[in-house]
């Protein structure tokens, strides 16, 4: 489970691979009459892109923009870089009152999948991120009794969610990193695609694709080598729909990666298992939990849990 | 002074509009530029990021294989920093902040310095920024003198400043300073917390130790690199294998140790190196030396063939905190001659981390190793991969020093000291003058003279030399320093006008306005100096009729009060005010400015050989405020006999400021102390009264008298 995100890309050679140069494809993009805009930025600790495709620039940049306004929208609610977003603010008060949707959507989801993964999948593991940075940060990992103390604030039963609050039980606190990237592509490509647009490929830290290019050739997405920076082990190709990928390469404690942003909450420690997973799914914010899922449940259980979903597939990369 | 109500009213009305006006012009400085403007600066292949929501910072990305990279931070500075410069608008600079702290571009988006609208031209402000790239936001970064760079002054901590734009400049580094980090602490995770931090090795802890006790201590580091690992490192890049050997032959062996905690240092380098070397080192410094036990004819040796003596080395560096810190060998003793028994032999290097580069010893520091292999035959390309070793020292080996508070305000006195000394020298000298009145000012022949040559001296001397003309411009900054920043420290840059603001608020006290307005103010000086020539050019002053005189010496309070008032509003208006003082264009700028304002200038001084300094007493708005603050004076010095003004109307008649009153007594608010009546006073040829008293035979003494309040 991400505790929080300051990451480095999962995912390489997204969009761009597959445009063999830039003349060509302006002038296949034009015979069809299709023209493409993109947008880059900063959020959720990382860069993000929005590209999409169409024969209309100016509807392109006004849903680009909205698009940029969806995800923000998500961000204010969920962030927890943010001080004053409704998540910190529950946090620090243990209780929020008239919870704003996209955040009730994502705890929905989250303590619906914590249940149906045994808990494996926990949105309170909050507590246990700084213990281990801190820990991290001096070169060394968290002491055994500081750790168990930890997780006894750790249990996805201690949020209690309805339409009117969440509470939290003292001491309880909630992340949702470990599915706001692919919720925020679900939400951008909502907005885009209200603006019409079918050709569309979102970054938002986790992916999303439509249609294709404005040349009409497929998108593809380059899965990134979890022990070889800048490498990359896959493609997907032709690639719709979303896909996340969790990896213990990403903000990792540890120089083996042994130990690092994703905590089993059974145990207050890095899952042994799998150095990545991704999975593709029909949304994002599915896609993104279950494979924070499958990194703590290991390849078998994990495979099993994504068979369970209709739509969905999972790649796992086993610790070397 | 008297107002009458009639006139309070139209004074009123008069401030009101001002009020007006200033309101008008007046608006929040924020950012210009939108996202085009971003654009143009930062063109394709760079990407200009979505804007950030929480602040006004555009991120600058980099394509890089399919995703983005942060190239850099970029905002600008008015919207973090809105520093006034030195008419009170804050300067717009582009700033583009890499991820690392380092400046990547500065650029001048607007400005309003005079002296370099007005004189330099815009030209030099922008080299002047330019020298910021490159330079890191993680130090402190001083404005050195013009030419600092070039006589030693540190490259990463100072930047050369401009000769005669001190006060600019200085905002100017402000703003890029202050704006940088308000970006660095909200997207950068650094702020000013560490900046001027001292950390350095405590000079007379030493324990003798071999290099194993200090290897097993953890003193010294070592980095082993076998064949294998760097295979392994390179697999799947095509150049997995490079050079022929079994897989455990070792290929580089880096020895790391920071030389100058003495425990470390002297037990490597023996007692006579260790102190050599830190003589050369200096305090404050750093020094890490790296040495490959490792086969020195390997490609992997980053002390081998490419490395360059006295360079930064390219494939070695120094990180702290992710940071990579500027190390630079310090080519000494380098034939393999410099260090003690017990060192294996091998190729090494000493490098110098400057004290300006933030590097904190006591703090977990990294050496990397970068090996980098070439793979394909015509077209290579490179593929690099790192190797790091971490040294950690017990924080007990340092002194933790202070954070340095950057006074660089005694850097401007300890460079003005000679001008201070002849600014002291020439007070002096005049206060005993003016104070001794049976002296040389009593001396009608000789007086004179005294007098034009020491205007002559405080035109040259006070003015274009220590350019310390007096001006509105600083009330200004007080008022503006009072309401909003609070921040006076601006007084402290410009050492001989403070040092002559103190003296005229002393003489103000005693004395009253005129013996600034009418001794050393160079705008002054120079108009007297004019007035001069009238009389061999055979010019005659016009005289200005009484009432209208009365009426024009009352404009200055109504300018001073509009100034005042403009400034307390915080009105860009009030700077285009000012401008009615022509000290800048005349004295700052040296009439080096475009020609309205050297016409205006021009054209007062020319008034003079007409009207005797008529700027000084109708519109000169700081002497209105000398005057209005010369209402605390307490002593009626200048002397006055029983029969000034009844009957005697010699002075009065002579003074050429209008100054005497109709009944013989002075008006301090008016009185330039140019001694003109004192001299007559004291000359028994000239003084009607002491002309009729030898006639009869008599003695007469001269007295002050109240003055006219």
């Amino acid at each position: 489970m991400s505790a929080r995100l300051t990451r480095r890309r999962a995912v390489l050679g997204a969009c761009g691979l597959a445009v063999a140069g830039i003349a060509g494809f302006r002038a296949r993009a034009a015979a069809r009459g299709l023209v493409a805009r993109s947008r880059a930025g900063l959020a959720f600790g990382t860069t993000i892109s929005l590209t999409a495709a169409g024969p209309d620039p100016d509807v392109l940049e006004a849903a680009l923009t909205e698009g940029v306004a969806a995800m923000r929208a998500v961000e204010h609610e969920a962030s927890l870089f943010r001080p004053d977003s409704a998540l910190s603010r529950l946090n620090r008060e243990g209780r929020l009152d008239a919870p704003p949707k996209h955040l009730a959507t994502m705890l929905a989801f989250a303590l619906t999948l914590a249940e149906t993964t045994g808990g494996a999948f926990d949105p309170t593991v909050q507590p246990l991120w700084p213990l281990w940075s801190r820990a991290a940060e001096g070169g060394g990992r968290p002491d055994l009794q500081a750790v168990r103390h930890c997780l006894a604030r750790v249990g996805w039963r201690r949020v209690n969610l309805s339409p009117e609050a969440v509470v939290l039980e003292p001491g309880t606190e909630v992340t949702l990193n470990a599915v706001v990237q692919g919720y925020a592509a679900d939400v951008v490509m909502d907005a885009l695609r209200a603006r019409g647009v079918a050709d569309a490929f979102v970054d938002t830290g986790e992916f999303g694709a439509a249609g294709t290019h404005a040349d009409g050739s497929p998108w593809r997405l380059g899965l990134a080598d979890p022990r070889r920076k800048g490498e990359v082990a896959a493609v997907i190709a032709p690639f719709t729909g979303f896909a996340a990928t969790s990896g213990d390469y990403n903000m990792a404690f540890s120089a083996d990666f042994r130990d690092h942003h994703i905590f089993d909450p059974a145990t207050g420690f890095s899952p042994r298992g799998l150095a990545s997973v991704t999975v593709t799914a029909p949304t994002g914010l599915l896609a993104d939990g279950l494979s924070t899922a499958c990194m703590v449940l290991g390849r078998e259980r994990g495979r099993a849990l994504v068979a369970g979903h209709p739509g969905c597939a999972v790649r796992v990369t086993e610790k070397a | 002074m008297r107002v009458s109500g009639v006139r309070r009213t139209g004074w009123m009305a008069m401030l009101v509009a001002i009020l007006v006006v200033a309101r008008l012009c007046g608006s929040a400085s924020a950012g210009e530029l939108d996202r085009a403007g971003i654009a143009r600066h930062f063109p394709p292949p760079l990407v200009v990021g979505e804007k950030d929501d929480t602040l006004p910072v555009w991120p600058i990305l980099k394509q890089q294989a399919g995703s983005y990279e942060v190239f850099a931070y970029a905002f600008e500075s008015v919207d973090f920093a809105p520093i006034p410069g030195f008419g009170g608008t804050p300067p717009d600079l582009l700033i583009a902040l890499a991820p690392d702290g380092t400046f990547r571009d500065v650029t001048v988006l607007s400005h309003k310095e005079p002296v370099f609208l007005e004189g330099l031209g815009s030209e030099p402000l922008f080299a002047f920024v330019e020298q910021y790239v490159c330079l890191s936001a993680r130090q402190p970064i001083r404005v050195g003198r013009p030419n600092a760079r070039g006589s030693g002054a540190s490259p990463q901590s100072t930047v050369d400043g401009i000769a005669m734009a001190t006060a600019s400049t200085r905002t100017i580094n402000q703003s890029i300073l202050a704006s940088a980090l308000a970006v660095a602490r909200g997207k950068l995770g650094f702020g000013a917390a560490n900046v001027g931090l001292s950390v350095e090795a405590k000079p007379n802890l030493f324990e003798p130790l071999t290099l194993d006790a200090l290897q097993a201590r953890g003193l010294v580091t070592r980095l082993t690199l076998t064949r294998a690992q760097v295979t392994k490192a390179f697999r799947g890049t095509g150049v997995e294998e490079a050079g022929e050997g079994a897989p455990e032959d070792v290929v580089s062996d880096l020895t790391v140790a920071l030389l100058d905690v003495p425990t470390i240092g002297r037990n490597l380098l023996g007692p006579a190196r260790f102190e050599a070397l830190m003589r050369e080192l200096g305090p404050g410094n750093h020094a890490v030396m790296v040495l490959n036990a490792g086969p020195a004819d390997a490609a992997e040796n980053p002390l081998g063939e490419t490395f360059v003596l006295g360079a930064v080395p390219e494939r070695l560096t120094v990180s702290q905190g992710g940071l990579v810190v500027n190390a630079r060998d310090m080519a000494v003793e380098r034939r393999g001659a410099g260090l003690n028994r017990g060192l294996p032999a091998g190729d090494w290097t000493i490098l110098r981390i400057d004290a300006a580069a933030g590097f904190d010893p006591s703090a977990p520091f990294t050496v990397t190793e970068k090996i980098v292999r070439e793979r394909g035959q015509i077209l290579s390309e490179k593929i690099a991969r790192d190797f790091s070793v971490e040294t950690k020292l017990p924080a007990d080996l340092f002194l933790r020093v202070a954070a340095q508070e950057g006074p660089d305000w005694t850097e401007s006195w300890r460079a003005r000291v000679p001008t201070l000394v002849g600014l002291g020298a020439m007070l002096a000298l005049l206060v005993p003058v003016l104070a001794r009145q049976k002296g040389l000012v009593a001396d009608a022949r000789r007086f004179p003279a005294f007098r034009l040559a020491f205007l002559a001296v405080t035109v040259g001397f006070v003015g274009y030399t220590a350019q310390a003309q007096l001006s509105i411009v600083t009330l200004m900054g007080l008022v503006r320093a009072a309401l909003r920043t609070h921040d006076f420290a601006f007084l402290l840059y410009d050492p001989p006008s403070l040092v002559l603001w103190a003296f005229v608020l002393v003489s103000l006290v005693l004395w009253g306005r005129g013996t600034f307005c009418g001794w050393l103010c160079p705008f002054g000086a120079m108009q007297e100096l004019v007035a001069w020539l009238a009389r061999p050019l055979r010019l005659r002053q016009l005289t200005v009729p009484p009432r209208l005189d009365r009426a024009l010496r009352k404009v200055k309070y109504v300018v001073l009060a509009g100034l005042l008032a403009a400034t307390a509003l915080n009105s860009p208006a009030a700077d285009a005010m000012a401008e009615v003082e022509p000290f800048k264009t005349a004295i700052t700028l040296s009439f080096l400015r475009s020609w309205p304002f050297v016409a205006y200038a021009v054209g007062l001084l020319a008034l003079n050989l007409f009207v005797y300094k008529g700027f000084c007493r109708y519109l000169c708005p700081l002497g209105a405020a000398l005057a209005v603050a010369g209402r605390l004076r307490i002593l009626d010095w200048i002397p006055r006999r029983a029969e000034c003004g009844t009957p005697c109307q010699l002075c009065k008649v002579r003074c050429r400021y209008g100054a005497i009153a109709q009944d013989g007594r002075i008006d301090y608010h008016e009185c330039f102390q140019c001694m003109d009546c004192v001299t007559i006073i004291h000359d028994p040829g000239q003084c009607v009264p002491q002309v009729v008293a030898r006639r009869h035979a008599k003695r007469i003494v001269p007295r002050p008298v109240v003055a006219v309040r």
